[in-house]
């Protein structure tokens, strides 16, 4: 029997039960869509983590002050001066509420030298506008969030030359000052920049009324320097100060995605049993319906070997359909899930704020993962899970396929042919 | 004795229903030349079908032997024997056994497909068993928009296309109206004719048995009595 002849005879009882085929076909289609979409999820997160940390680089440390007295330019001077360290900037964050339009915007005040801003961000890209000067007087740069806030679905309300008011805890009013610039979009973690409303550090002490900062951030000439430096301030400052590491987070983000990504893996293998099964049900019932038809291909003189296969095929083809479709549904599922996360965790933390103090919101009010800031991320995709998806689809479906095609294989034409 | 086309030597079959054993075929001998339009007739339950299932090597003895154009098919198991079945043997079922999802041309092609043959000579092939059997016209059709006596030439014509040199017929006219059975039995006969296929037919119809030039009487397992004619 030639192969065009065996898949001819294989597809030709797919094709005849169209809806049992299309249901038997959507179970693999629904397995391996679960993959690809909890993958793609887990990946995306992990990449939106790593996009953040590069911007402070491996060599970065966030010494952040816990106590009420903070910092002041002289230990700022104090860590600059530390063997091993390449810059030390002084950061002022806090949180704030923009009033702008009638809207009301949670954020963070960052506080920090135009060069600080570009040591926190890595480069400044921005928008629209410029970045403001190094003085006392107010002017903001608004993170991209500000600007477009998801309460208007992305459009722009506030704009360049733009006075909006600030508002922050334990300040009786607003503040009113200018927006020179808008920042691209930068993501939210670690840093919210996305959700920041920044200022020069004179200008943020005095909007704060607060003549220190709680943040130095410090970069080390090397990666594996960081450990020590860190130690180094430990025992400068002792419990008065946290020390996080992008190392550090970068570690603990990853076994946490890791771990997700396992939980999610085993989610999506149930499902693929689930179409396994079903699979393996679908066919043995075709077995047992054709046992008849069997009967006389073999008296015809089919090998049980030909039979075997005609079915092994027909499994081989559900699970291909399936795989392929599968995939096209997979990364459709994937972009959707990302999106409804994302407005999820924007959603909470809406309601985060409102719920803050005298009717008006603060975000978040310093770095680190989980500050309270709306993370947002998209599915990521490699090639290699997609190969080992369909592959995966094919091996469970062959492998569901094998019993059914065993049996129908082993019947004997002459019981066979006593079926009908 | 090589040129027998059917030898069947003191074929037995046993079976076993826990301590009870019936014995469906009890010393069966016989044998049948080259172009015999042979009838195995007898009462129900006689064991016409377990003989002939046995002759067409779907069912095996408990004990004797089969030879089939002098080779012995009791040794023969697995690919071997499916693929002497494919070649030497056409089988025409009462309840018609065509495959319901193929129309008619592909039912007469399945045994085709087992062949080594092209594709041009297989269409080919399909299309000359089509026109003999006044099915030209049908080609197309599933078995289920065919009549009964249609059916059953759709069934001969696969029986018939890979060339067999024996065609076994289990009751071909049992669900057919009776014109239909004597066209069935009339292409049977024109077809044991040429000389070249040997045909059995299982039957309890004694017009059919007239047509034949050998006729096997079977009674509780054993042969009651042979007539031969001439042909």
């Amino acid at each position: 029997m030639n192969a065009k002849d065996m898949i001819w005879l294989s597809y030709r009882d797919l094709g005849e039960k169209r809806a049992r085929t299309a249901l038997t076909i959507m179970m693999v289609v629904i397995g391996v869509a679960s993959i690809i979409a909890l993958v793609s999820q887990t990946a995306g997160i992990g990449a939106s983590i790593k996009d953040s940390l590069s911007s402070l680089g491996p060599m970065s440390m966030i010494v952040t002050s816990t106590g009420q007295q903070g910092f002041t330019v002289a230990d700022t001077a104090r860590i600059a001066s530390l063997p091993g360290v390449v810059s030390a900037t002084s950061v002022l964050t806090g949180k704030a509420a923009v009033l702008s339009n009638g809207r009301n915007i949670s954020a963070t005040l960052i506080g920090t030298s135009p060069q600080g801003l570009e040591e926190l961000l890595g480069s400044i890209n921005l928008y629209n506008g410029s970045v403001y000067q190094n003085t006392i007087s107010p002017a903001a740069l608004a993170g991209y969030g500000i600007a477009f806030p998801s309460a208007t679905a992305g459009r722009q309300n506030i704009f360049i030359g733009e006075a909006v008011s600030l508002y922050v805890p334990g300040r009786i009013g607003g503040i009113t000052l200018p927006v020179e610039g808008i920042l691209q979009r930068y993501g939210n973690l670690i840093v919210p920049v996305d959700s920041a409303i920044m200022m020069s550090l004179p200008a943020s002490e005095a909007v704060m009324r607060r003549t220190s900062f709680n943040i130095v951030l410090v970069k080390a000439a090397n990666a594996s320097d960081v450990s020590v430096l860190a130690g180094l301030i430990t025992d400068i400052y002792g419990n008065s100060v946290s020390i996080v590491t992008a190392q550090q987070i970068l570690k603990i983000a990853d076994s946490i995605i890791a771990q997700i990504s396992t939980l999610l893996a085993i989610v999506a293998g149930i499902s693929l049993l689930v179409a396994a099964i079903g699979i393996m049900n679908i066919m043995l019932i075709a077995v047992f319906e054709r046992t008849h038809e069997i009967g006389v291909l073999r008296s015809i003189g089919f090998t049980s070997r030909q039979v075997l296969t005609i079915f092994l095929f027909q499994a081989l083809l559900i699970g291909v359909i399936g795989g392929v479709l599968g995939i096209a549904a997979g990364i459709g599922a994937s972009y959707g899930l990302a999106s409804v996360f994302t407005h999820a965790a924007s959603a909470t933390n809406a309601n985060a704020s409102i719920s803050g103090s005298q009717g008006v919101g603060f975000g978040g009010g310093g770095f680190g993962v989980g500050s309270g800031s709306v993370f947002t991320y998209g599915p990521v995709f490699d090639a290699g899970t997609l190969v080992m998806s369909l592959l995966i689809a094919v091996l469970v479906s062959l492998a569901a396929g094998i019993y059914p095609a065993y049996r129908a294989s082993r019947l004997e034409p002459i019981d066979a042919l006593r079926e009908l | 004795m090589a040129n027998y086309s059917v030898r069947v030597r003191d074929v037995r079959k046993v079976y076993r229903s826990g301590n009870i054993r019936v014995k469906a075929l009890d010393g069966i001998s016989f044998a049948l030349e080259k172009g015999d339009f042979a009838a195995i007739v007898g009462p129900s339950g006689s064991g016409k079908s377990t003989l002939m299932n046995i002759i067409g090597t779907i069912d095996r003895p408990t004990s004797g032997e089969v030879y089939i154009d002098g080779m012995p098919t009791s040794h023969m198991t697995g690919d071997s024997l499916s693929g002497f079945r494919n070649r030497k043997l056409g089988f025409v079922f009462q309840a018609f056994n065509l495959v319901n999802g193929l129309d008619a041309q592909k039912n007469i092609e399945l045994p085709l497909m087992l062949s080594p043959i092209s594709e041009e000579e297989r269409r080919n092939k399909v299309r000359m068993m089509l026109s003999q059997l006044g099915l030209s016209d049908r080609a197309g059709l599933k078995p289920t928009q065919l009549s009964g006596g249609q059916q059953q030439r759709v069934a001969i014509a696969r029986a018939l296309v890979n060339d067999p040199t024996l065609i076994l017929a289990d009751e071909p006219t049992g669900n057919l109206d009776s014109r239909s059975g004597r066209d069935v039995i009339k292409l049977l006969k024109r077809i044991s004719d040429t000389g070249s296929v040997t045909i059995v037919i299982v039957t309890h119809n004694p017009d059919i048995a007239k047509a034949c030039n050998k006729v096997i009487h079977l009674k509780d397992g054993r042969i009651d009595k042979q007539e031969v004619r001439r042909r």
